[in-house]
Order: structure tokens, then sequence, then C-alpha cells
């Protein structure tokens, strides 16, 4: 944190307006990074649809977050190397606490939604939880000035299509769901809605960071110090130490599909760390939720969950999809204007005023562009980071093994196709567009 | 006169003063004792 807050402006009403071709090209890119980001994180379902259902769901998500806790640290170091993580660090010191914070909210919920599927089903609890895109629009209102002098137009996009996405959730979750009759419905009930003002609230966070200009790259990496730490306390203290590592240990031939699955989900929260800084909280979740959309596909064309169906489950499901496409096309279609930006902006120096940021630290993250030295070289920790980690996975490849026999191939690789063409071409229009700032 | 704040304290100090601050971390104490009631 620096100590010269008086270089901060009293208001951005002194402050030129982001140029509007710009804005225009960062709210392109928000909204492609929310329906990349989408695709990944339902993606990372199917390598956990593998996994032996015999193993805790507690250990499950254990092992997950310790492929997300590598991957959140490999990918920078590959993308941009450590350094520009410090460089931040330098620049907004407090956003460490508000990462660990969020980390810790997200293995929270993460365990909630276990309770919640065990004790009112999938159905229930799914769409209760997604209704953290709801809160996610209150706070981004309520705190960080979005859709402040929107007009009602853009009003009824986002708040229509994220409802419009909520009712297509329940409806996908409804005929996707297997489970057993309810029981401790109550708990679980509020399980579900616990997990939902989790993630909802979660988003402060977020939305927190990047208004002051910090690299989504930079953020994650702390976030995920909180989740590991969170996740390794509850997992020991509900487990124990003893049955733990005899689970994981007996678990061996199928970590590989767990902690690709954390890697994949990774890759999808990075797109959608990119989306919350580029189009806000309030449009970038309800966008990067269609991934119950892309778990669906996984789940009907590679997994044949569906066969034999009876024919108001096909109904629900495709009055679910074509619910949540129309929400997500409301939503993409009411991006921010420019004077809805320069709430933004507002809310942007006020977080600099608060924490003594330097302006055109905010300013060049706000607009995407390079703040001070951008030429780092990679380091020799950054090599280590990335060649142990891919070590790591290719060593716990060469022992895994494929528990699943009734899959559709051809549908995987066509669906591993489209998701690496979404990869390529949302990372290059960050590349392009912003150096992945 | 009083004695100039050390960096981390001033940091501290900006944070817990953030009323933003602590809407998530009320929520998530709420969801740890949730947590500890389903367990």
């Amino acid at each position: 944190m620096k100590s010269s807050p008086a270089s901060v402006p009293a208001t951005s009403e002194t402050q030129n307006p982001v140029q509007a071709s710009r804005l225009r090209r960062l709210q392109g890119l928000g909204i492609f990074c929310g329906f990349a980001a989408g695709a990944w994180l339902g993606g990372a379902e199917a390598p956990i649809k593998l996994v032996n259902p015999e193993i805790s769901p507690i250990t499950v998500s254990l092992v997950m977050v310790c492929g997300v806790f590598l991957a959140r640290w490999s990918v920078p170091a590959f993308l941009r190397g450590t350094a520009h993580v410090r460089s931040d660090v330098r620049q907004a010191p407090h956003l460490v606490i508000w990462a660990v914070l969020a980390g810790c909210m997200w293995a929270v919920a993460n365990t909630l939604t276990i309770y919640a599927i065990r004790d009112v089903g999938l159905s229930i609890a799914f769409p209760l939880w997604n209704s953290n895109s709801l809160l996610g629009i209150f706070w981004g209102f309520l705190l960080f000035n979005e859709l402040r002098h929107a007009g009602w137009k853009r009003w009824l996009g986002v708040l229509g299509g994220a409802v419009s996405m909520f009712g297509g959730a329940a409806l996908l979750a409804i005929a996707s769901s297997h489970q057993a009759s309810p029981g401790r419905a109550t708990m679980g009930v509020l399980a579900a809605l616990g997990a939902g003002v989790l993630w909802g609230t979660m988003y402060i966070p977020y939305r927190k960071a990047y208004l002051t200009g910090m690299n989504p790259l930079s953020f994650i990496t702390f976030f995920t110090v909180g989740e590991l730490a969170t996740m390794t306390i509850l997992a020991v203290g509900y487990r124990g130490a003893g049955p733990l590592w005899n689970e994981i240990s007996n678990a061996r031939p199928v970590l590989f599909w767990l902690m690709a699955g954390g890697f994949v989900w990774v890759l999808g929260d990075l797109f959608q760390q990119y989306a919350a800084k580029y189009i806000g909280i309030s449009r970038g979740i309800p966008l990067s939720n269609t991934n119950q959309l892309w778990g669906l596909l996984w789940g009907i064309l590679v997994f044949h969950e569906l066969r034999g169906g009876s024919r108001s489950v096909y109904l629900l499901v495709a009055g679910g999809s074509l619910l949540m496409a129309l929400g997500a096309v409301a939503i993409a279609l009411s991006s921010a204007t420019e004077r809805e930006h320069s709430s933004w902006q507002d809310a942007a120096y006020r977080e600099g005023r608060r924490y003594g940021i330097e302006a055109e630290y905010v300013r060049a993250g706000m607009e995407g562009r390079e703040f001070g030295d951008a030429a780092k070289k990679r380091s020799l920790v950054d090599w280590f980071l990335i060649l142990s980690t891919t070590g790591l996975f290719a060593m716990l490849a060469l022992i895994a093994k494929l528990p699943h026999s009734d899959l559709s191939r051809a549908w995987g690789v066509v669906l591993c196709v489209v998701m690496l063409a979404l990869l390529a071409a949302c990372g290059t229009a960050l590349w392009r567009t912003t150096r992945f700032r | 006169m009083r004695p100039e704040r050390s960096p981390s304290r001033r940091l501290f100090s900006a944070v817990a003063s953030d009323v933003h601050f602590w809407i998530p971390l009320v929520v998530l104490l709420g969801g740890l004792f949730l947590l500890d009631k389903l367990h």
C-alpha cells in the first residue's frame, strides 16, 4: 500500500472517462470471458464424474482443491511470471487479506453444497445455491455502483436475464436429479441457501480487487491459500487425519481425474475473474453460471445420463436450456454504458482513497493496461512451479485408471475441441487487448 | 505528538474500518456455524 493517498483525486469527476471505443472493447471481452468461463467451469465436472462414488465427498473436494492450488500458482507463473504478482501486492497489499477471505468462503460454500445434495437432492439444492448471481447483482449495485445510470432497458436485461437463468437452472436441476426423497429437508435447504449466500457475498472481494486494479492472476494466487487451508482444516476435522490419509492413498488411481477437474475448473474460474473485472459481478457472474448447460451437455452426450428418460424429462431439459440461453443473451446485450462506467470509476477511486493506492494504478487496471515496468522475465521460481506441477500431473496420469466404461469418447473429444477452441480464442483476445492485465 | 503508525498497522486499520470487510466476514462465520450444525 502506497503511503501517498494525496495522489488520488477527490472524485472521479476530475478524471477523464475511459475512451468509448476502449470501453466497448473491454465490455465485449468481458462478455466473451463470461461465456468461456461457463464452458470451462461446466467441463470441470467431467473428470469428477469418472470417480467412484464410494470416496467421501469431503475427500473428493480436498483432492480437487489440491489440483486447484497447483493450477492457481502454475498458470500465473506460465502466463506472466510471479514477478507480476509481487508487483501487484506491493501496490495493493490489502487485497491479500481480501483474497484469502474469499478463498475461505469458497471452501465453506463448497462443503455446504455436499450436505445440501445429501439432504435435499440436487434438484432443490442447485437452484437455491444458484441464487448467488442474484445476490451478486444486489452487492454490485449497493456497494460498487453497478447498474447506476444504466436505464430501465439494461436493468431489465440484467435482472430479467438473471431471473430467467435462475428459472432455467431450476428446470435443469429437476431434470438431471437422480436423488432419493429428501430426508433432513430443513437443514438441507439451509445448507443450499447458505452456499448461495456465501458464494454471492464472495463476489464482494472479487469486485473490490478488480475495481482497485489488481490483476486476476495475482488475486487467485492468494485466494487459493484461503481455499486450501480451510478445506484441509475441514477435511482433517471431519474425517480425521489417519482415515483421510488412508482414503487418499487408496484413491491413487483416480487422483489424476480429481486434480485434473480442479485444473480445468481454475481455467474456467480465471475467465470468470476477468469477466467480473471487465463487466462487473452483476453481469459476469450470471454469464459464468451457464456452466450448468455445459455440465448437462457432458452428462447427456458423454456419460449418457438421461438415457431412457421420460418425455417430461426431455421437455424440462429443453425448456431449462432455452431459458438459460435466453437469460445469458439478455445479459450479454446489456453491457454498461459510459455513464454507468463512470459510476464504477467513482467506486474505484473511493477504494483508491481508502487504501492509499496510486490513481494511475487504479486507472490502468480499469482500462486493462500495463502499469509500470511491464517487462519482467520469468524467474527460476516460475520454472520450478511450472515444471513441478507438470511433473506431478504426469506422474498421477501414469497411475490413473479410467473407471467408467460407458462413455462416448467421440462426444468427449468434440466437447474438448470446443473447449480448447474457446480457450485459444478467449486467451488470444485477452492477450491482445490487455496482455492478461 | 503521536508516533506515525507502521505500514502494516495502517493496512489492518484501513481494512478493519471498511464496512465492506465485515459483510463477507460475518457471512463466513455464519457459514462455519451452519456447517458445524450440519456435521
